[in-house]
């Protein structure tokens, strides 16, 4: 008897059906989204999304404060990189001792962001800035280099238009 | 006249319930099969090759990319065989945070096989729970290391860098809410009757099979073998954490089911240790600038959230790299009583048996 009426009304599927019902309740009760305790949608693009500080987004080269290029050339980048996707050319320019990247190529379709570079960089030269959105349509706006008009290692992508590069 | 005539039937490698790329061919007689072959490789990216023409730095890069649902776990296996070459001794300090994160991402991984083998199965609420939860875990690794799946998480000697400030809070903030989100899963499985007809008694695996197939993890100790590495060769901390290693006897798909449950509870159990007991100092040993191996090999097993995963090391006098690197991947060992499961059963329950392996076709394949 016991077990017909349990086969007749199913207890376990309005068990299943409460729990997400209080959800529904508890969200569509509190006129103000942002006061439910746990929701984890946040409204994308119109909000800008923070990543943590120790995001790591894109390679960015550093300019110290009179604008020269920070690197130095000492290559350990481009020694350490797992998928091997800077290359450096050295050379001189005038009125600097230090020896100057004459050619800092970054392929980013390859690059697995692990910020092996930054960590050995000596001189802090490189960051991992905070962009995220990093899709192109063409192969070529993954070759950064230090020129070009948009695609360069010291601007944001123009394709990510809602992060935020902020330091 | 009609004839009785086995069919032979593909399951894969484009089907959804096979998480990623695995074929598996079934000879089928009626709706019973007969025959199952797991066909793997469709992944396969030489990462032990790789690794053997890179540094013992560079190295870690490639670990978080064969079982890309636990990368923690596999960072720590290979800092620690690492360590374990070169004679280094980790930093009580490291050794808490390393343990900490791995436990973290044990629940990350049972989480992700909870939602997908309960969306296997039929049960689709789960699924957006338990990946909910698993949001708060993947954040708190964003905070810690800068990325959410493919962490790099260790280094060899250490960490790069001590917990974030405000990592505290994010885990007690989690800690204070995970029994209850364990229990609205336990609420919406444990006693519902489509799931334990989907479960109870399905895909056996007995324990002498699982020890002669070489099976590990919460797969074995379903079958009602209490093996832990991280109680039978503690590792990391895990020799000063209590916890218990939870084993059932009935060896099918519910019971792994409850095991897997109950390690969540005691990983849980773990972080709580972790935070309490965390001491103070450096995170990171003194190191040499490039590490050299003298001739020697170590073999270093850890307990990944799948089984035991073993990184195999032959170091090569006077060389940066690896002279052999070999990976025990528990996916690839798990997968292969896959026939001993299914064989015998009905055609739908073999999306059950892959399921409750819980693989990862990155792992397998690598
Ligand atoms: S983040 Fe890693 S892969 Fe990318 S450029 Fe730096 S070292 Fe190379
Ligand atoms: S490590 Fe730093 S200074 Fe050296 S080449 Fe790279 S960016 Fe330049």
């Amino acid at each position: 008897m016991n077990k017909l009426l349990r086969t007749l009304i199913p207890f376990d599927i309005a068990k299943g059906l409460s729990i997400t019902g209080k959800h529904f309740a508890k969200v569509f009760f509190t006129a103000n989204r942002r006061k439910v305790p746990f929701h984890i949608v946040s409204e994308y693009p119109e909000v800008v999304a923070k990543m943590q500080p120790r995001f790591r987004g894109r390679l960015t080269l550093l300019k110290d404060e009179q604008g020269e290029i920070k690197c130095v050339c000492c290559m350990a980048c481009e020694k350490i990189c797992p998928t091997q996707v800077i290359t450096i050319e050295k050379g001189k320019k005038e009125g600097r001792k230090m020896p100057f990247p004459v050619r800092y190529d970054f392929e980013m379709e390859r690059c697995i962001f692990c910020e092996f570079c930054v960590e050995s960089c000596g001189f802090d030269s490189i960051i991992l800035n905070h962009q995220f959105e990093l899709a192109a349509y063409n192969r070529e706006d993954f070759s950064l280099g230090m020129e070009g008009l948009e695609q360069n290692m010291f601007v944001p992508s123009p394709v990510g238009k809602f992060s935020v590069a902020d330091d | 006249m009609f004839k009785n005539e086995e069919m032979e039937v593909n399951l894969g490698p484009q089907h959804p319930s096979t998480h990623g790329v695995l074929r598996v061919k079934l000879r089928l007689d009626g709706e019973t099969i007969t025959h199952c072959r797991p066909m793997i490789g469709y992944l396969h990216r030489g990462v032990e090759k790789i690794c053997e023409n890179q540094t013992f730095f560079q190295g870690q890069v490639w670990t978080d990319r064969m079982d890309y649902c636990s990368a923690v776990a596999n960072n720590l296996g290979w800092a620690e065989a690492n360590e374990k070459l070169f004679g280094i001794t980790v930093p009580r300090r490291a050794q808490y945070i390393r343990t900490m994160l791995n436990e973290f991402n044990r629940l990350a991984s049972h989480l992700i096989w909870l939602a997908t083998h309960a969306l296997d199965i039929g049960a689709m609420t789960v699924f957006l729970y338990a990946f909910r939860e698993r949001e708060d875990i993947l954040d708190m690794n964003e905070a810690f290391c800068g990325s959410r799946l493919t962490t790099t998480a260790f280094r060899i000697g250490g960490l790069r860098e001590d917990l974030p400030p405000g990592f505290e809070k994010l885990v007690t903030k989690f800690l204070a809410k995970f029994p209850s989100c364990l229990e609205e899963y336990e609420n919406l499985l444990s006693e519902n009757r489509i799931w334990k007809k989907r479960t109870v008694g399905v895909a056996k695996l007995s324990a002498e099979d699982a020890i002669a197939l070489g099976v590990t993890g919460p797969v074995l100790r379903a079958a009602g073998v209490p093996y832990d590495i991280r109680k039978a060769f503690p590792y990391a901390a895990y020799a000063e954490m209590d916890f218990e290693v939870p084993t059932k006897t009935e060896a099918d798909t519910y019971a792994r089911y409850l095991v897997r449950m109950e390690e969540m509870r005691q990983s849980a159990r773990i972080i709580q240790q972790c935070m309490d007991g965390m001491p103070e100092g450096p995170v990171m040993a003194k190191l040499p600038k490039i590490l050299r191996a003298e001739v020697n090999e170590v073999y270093h097993a850890t307990e990944a959230p799948k089984g035991e995963i073993g990184y195999y090391l032959v170091g090569e006098k006077g060389s940066g790299n690896p002279y052999r690197f070999h990976v025990r991947a528990p996916g690839f060992i798990n997968l292969q009583a896959l026939p001993k499961m299914a064989e015998g059963g009905l055609i739908a329950d073999i999306v059950a048996a892959i399921g409750t392996l819980d693989i990862v076709l990155g792992e397998i394949d690598r």
